[in-house]
């Protein structure tokens, strides 16, 4: 019998949802940060999308958001030239690093010591969150504004991906840049995963994985609109991509191969993200809503509830139909 | 002809009257240093609990009391920088996060209403 997928809908945003990311798995399960034009970031439960809460601080636009490895700390981006720290359990706002410019990207090492923040100014900075009152280390080399920058190779080395067309891959210690990657238009969306050192880069309409060590293109794939964010599943046998014509499509990893696409946000998709159990995976659209999707559609999980053809469950909460 | 996946619910939306982080969550009891745990404190004696318990009662009252006393009085509010201003007090918000004043003397006029960050503020004092 076959399933229709049936996207769960988390609203609460009042402007476009420009980013997301999930933390790791944690005790009390996994998280989801949200970073929206509202200037209002919000922390959600990543299984079931439930809100958890709102950071409240920022007097601009968020533009980037990210989570520790623990749920435990927070780290936004903004419009208001700050990029703040949060402690995420108890949603007070922690520390506020000022910048010059816009803030667009933040990221924390794997230890959550350190903090990298890139944006307008085309500098990334690496902030040390356990000595607050030393000046960040500044690397400069872009020339262009910043548009994403992350840790990688076991936080040894930094990828930077900037309005200038390229993607520079630089040393920690040495902070020189060590590889650049140069494109015929702006990327899009980076993202990186550690376990295999794949770098998800999206221009165009193509999307691209490369190998986040050596900058070696790995394989290419073309979707059939314009691509905003795309996003590997941990066991990279699925990616996911969505972009200006509002849906999302999930591809096959070994042969490119576009397996489906889903209809539902009524606005461009600006990021996607799987969780990291690889069980869902969650966009953000110009509509200001996230939506959670199933990647096996049909299984029991979160608030997705299988269907039998003998109803053996009693639970009559359960309801079919679109949000 | 393909059936939508059914769901227990939708996800909870953010409540209207908080910013959420619920501190009766059990990852908030787990993880939060600053947070008593009321059910059964680890190593804790009970009677320093509930002394203790009792102390945060009696400086929250305090506390709620001041504000309603403060309503239509004239505070003088110290904050960061060296600023000092002076403010017809009206009410704080649920989470006190930010205060509502009339008639706030800054260095370049009275502003008729404004709301004034409170984490801006250091301390503040009126006469009763």
């Amino acid at each position: 019998m076959a399933m229709r997928q049936t996207p769960l809908t988390c609203s609460g945003h009042t402007r476009p949802v420009v980013d997301l990311a999930f933390s790791g798995i944690t005790p009390f399960g996994y998280f989801l940060i949200s970073a929206c034009k509202d200037g209002k970031p919000m922390l959600r439960q990543g299984d079931t999308g439930d809100w958890i809460g709102t950071f409240l601080g920022h007097k601009g636009a968020v533009w980037g958001a990210t989570l520790n490895m623990d749920a435990t700390k927070a780290a936004t981006a903004a419009a208001d030239f700050t990029a703040k720290v949060w402690d995420s359990v108890s949603g007070d706002e922690v520390l506020s690093l000022a910048h010059k410019h816009i803030v667009k990207s933040v990221n924390f090492t794997q230890d959550s010591n350190h903090l990298l923040t890139a944006g307008n100014d085309k500098l990334l900075r690496i902030f040390d969150l356990s000595n607050t009152d030393a000046a960040p280390q500044e690397i400069a080399g872009h020339g262009a504004a910043i548009k994403k920058a992350l840790w990688c190779n076991d936080d040894k080395q930094i990828l930077s991906a900037a309005d200038d067309k390229t993607i520079r891959l630089w040393d920690r210690t040495s902070m020189e840049e060590v590889k650049t990657l140069t494109f015929n238009t702006s990327v899009s969306s980076m993202e990186y995963m550690a376990d295999g050192e794949i770098l998800v880069i999206t221009y165009g309409k193509t999307i691209a994985f490369y190998n986040a060590l050596s900058l070696e293109l790995i394989k290419t794939a073309e979707a059939p609109a314009p691509i905003n964010s795309a996003s590997l599943h941990p066991e990279k046998d699925f990616f996911v991509a969505g972009g200006e014509d509002f849906k999302l499509y999930k591809f096959d990893y070994g042969t490119q191969e576009e397996l489906e696409s889903y209809k539902g946000h009524f606005g461009p998709v600006h990021c996607v993200r799987f969780s990291p159990d690889g069980e869902l995976y969650a966009s953000g659209s110009e509509d200001g809503t996230l939506r959670l999707w199933q990647t096996a559609v049909g299984k029991t999980y979160g608030l997705w509830k299988c269907v039998l053809p003998v109803c053996l469950d009693n639970s009559s909460e359960s309801q079919c139909g679109e949000p | 002809m393909a059936t939508p996946v059914p769901v227990l619910r939708l996800p909870k939306g953010p409540d209207p009257n908080s910013r959420g982080f619920d501190p009766n969550s059990p990852r908030y009891i787990a993880l939060c240093r600053t947070t008593v745990a009321t059910t059964e404190a680890a190593g804790g004696d009970e009677e320093e609990l509930q002394q203790e318990q009792h102390a945060r009662s009696v400086l929250r009252e305090r506390f709620l009391r001041c504000l309603l006393a403060m309503n239509n009085k004239k505070v003088r509010f110290n904050m960061h920088e060296n600023v000092t201003v002076e403010a017809t007090f009206g009410s704080s918000d649920i989470d006190v996060l930010n205060f509502q004043v009339s008639d706030l003397h800054t260095p370049i006029g009275v502003q008729k209403e404004a709301l004034i960050r409170s984490q801006d503020v250091i301390s503040f004092t009126f006469d009763a």
